[in-house]
């Protein structure tokens, strides 16, 4: 299950956090999603350890907690989106989708002209959109 | 909304009609300003379109990778063709050759725009040089394209246009340090 | 006699040099937030997209007429059918249903389902009073007047005001056949 979802932008600044879960404190989550910003730059500024997937968006697992897995995805125009699960059996071609689905809400949100860049985003059609996107996750990989 | 198109003629005549709202009506007297908010509202279009653009590929893994994404796969979404001639100097400038400007080609030269503009004064020295302004107006809007576009992959730039030799137009590109 | 005009603008639209819609609905936006910023009140920037709409109208219609096949409509009736099927069809790529024509068939409604302006547009609460698409009546009314007839065109139905489509409603204010038009925009 997604326990969070993170949007950052690039000078760190948060744009969209949601949690969908009672279970852990906000407090936590925050404090997972601020220590894979370091996880992030670390990969992006070394990028020899990252081998052939050099550039790619795709930034794969970040760093697994006990209870959690967390994955990076970093984009051209230098925001990072930070997904948290505690699926321990997860597939790299579903987080890959998650992304993929992911990115393409995030740049509508942000083609919206009242949307201010750098400010957070406080779109509903965004939230819902994530929302579907998030309640899907793992289940379209038949194909 | 994938894949949707609009006539080309709307998004000139839309062009066409914010820049001479600006320069005649909302600033007026005032040209810098006018060409000032031209450009914003070309910045703010670059930022968004540069999200949309680079949505499916890798980063870039420098400056001039992101000039030559601007150079084509960027121009040829705008213009259906990619730009003609990439210079620089190697020290953060950088000039974009179009040879053929759609931009320019397509709106620039209104002749029924001109004669109003003159018909108090039919020397053609006015008359081209009220049509160079004209031009060089319009061409604040993809000066602030590009600029927006650089500055949110991670450019701080400067862009300035030459159309000295129309209907080649070349937009200089000087990168912040 | 007059040909008869096309029922769709399909073949119109296909023929048109197009571009894809995004340049055109992000520079509408981008101009429509400049405005706000610059004209501060929400009622003047109405008023200056309806008067962008008019001026960009006036002009447009003689590539409609060159390019559409479409020759004098025979009566206000007409002239919507084809502003609704082969107008916004060759320009905008949408269709309108034309709906709520009065008795004395001078008004009647264009209904969209949707159109390029809005897509990713989510009006702030601090828009409400905005109508974000007035332009479009702008140029409606701008190119009717070329032809003759004077209108007025208001929205009833906004969705990004929450209503469940884009309803304009067209009314004929005066037809003046042959008489040179005039610019009423001073």
């Amino acid at each position: 299950m997604i326990v969070c979802i993170a949007v950052v932008g690039h000078q760190n600044n948060p744009l969209y956090l949601q949690s969908f879960t009672e279970a852990d404190d906000a407090l936590k989550l925050h404090h997972i999603v601020h220590c894979s910003l370091d996880v992030i730059d670390e990969r992006v500024n070394n990028p020899k350890k990252t081998g052939p997937t050099l550039n790619e968006t795709f930034l794969g697992l970040l760093y697994p907690t006990e209870n959690y897995k967390v994955y990076g995805y970093l984009t051209n125009t230098k925001v990072k989106f930070i997904l948290v699960t505690t699926d321990l059996d997860v597939r790299d071609a579903d987080v890959r989708n998650f992304f993929r689905r992911f990115h393409s809400a995030y740049v509508d949100a942000v083609s919206n002209p009242f949307h201010v860049p750098g400010k957070k985003i406080t779109s509903r059609t965004f939230a819902e959109r994530v929302s579907t996107i998030v309640k899907s996750f793992g289940l379209s990989t038949a194909v | 909304m994938v894949g949707r198109e609009v006539s080309e003629s709307c998004v000139d005549s839309m062009i066409i009609e914010m820049v001479s709202s600006y320069c005649d009506r909302f600033c007026s007297a005032k040209p810098e300003l006018a060409a000032r908010r031209i450009e914003a509202i070309g910045y703010q279009v670059g930022l968004q379109l540069s999200e949309r653009y680079t949505m499916e590929r890798p980063r870039f893994s420098d400056h001039l990778e992101a000039i030559k994404f601007i150079c084509k796969d960027f121009w040829s979404e705008l213009f259906k063709k990619q730009i003609d001639n990439l210079k620089t100097n190697h020290r953060g400038t950088f000039v974009l050759q179009d040879n053929r400007f759609r931009w320019l080609t397509r709106m620039s030269i209104d002749p029924s725009e001109t004669n109003a503009n003159t018909s108090d004064d039919p020397s053609v020295a006015t008359t081209e040089s009220k049509s160079a302004q004209s031009a060089s107006m319009h061409l604040y809007f993809p000066c602030g394209i590009i600029r927006g576009a650089l500055t949110n992959l991670g450019i701080p730039c400067a862009v300035s246009a030459d159309m000295s030799n129309l209907p080649a137009c070349s937009f200089v590109v000087r990168i912040k340090a | 006699m007059a040909p008869l005009a096309p029922r769709t603008g399909d073949a119109v639209f296909a023929n048109v040099e197009r571009v894809n819609a995004e340049l055109f609905t992000l520079t509408y936006g981008a101009i429509v937030r400049q405005l706000l910023t610059d004209l501060e009140e929400v009622e003047e920037v109405n008023k200056q997209l309806d008067q962008m709409g008019y001026n960009i109208g006036i002009r447009l219609i003689d590539e409609f007429l060159a390019k559409s096949n479409v020759s004098r409509c025979v009566d206000f009736k007409e002239t919507a059918d084809v502003i609704a099927k082969v107008g916004l069809k060759m320009f905008l790529g949408v269709t309108a249903s034309v709906t709520n024509w009065d008795v004395d068939g001078t008004s009647c409604s264009l209904v969209l389902e949707d159109n390029p302006l809005v897509d990713f547009v989510e009006l702030p609460d601090t828009c409400q009073g905005l109508y974000y698409c007035n332009i479009l009546s702008g140029v409606i009314r701008g190119a009717l007047e070329m032809v003759s007839m004077k209108t007025e065109v208001t929205w009833v139905r906004d969705m990004l005001r929450g209503d469940d489509a884009y309803e304009l409603r067209l009314k004929l204010l005066k037809q003046v056949p042959e008489e040179y038009p005039y610019k009423d925009d001073e």
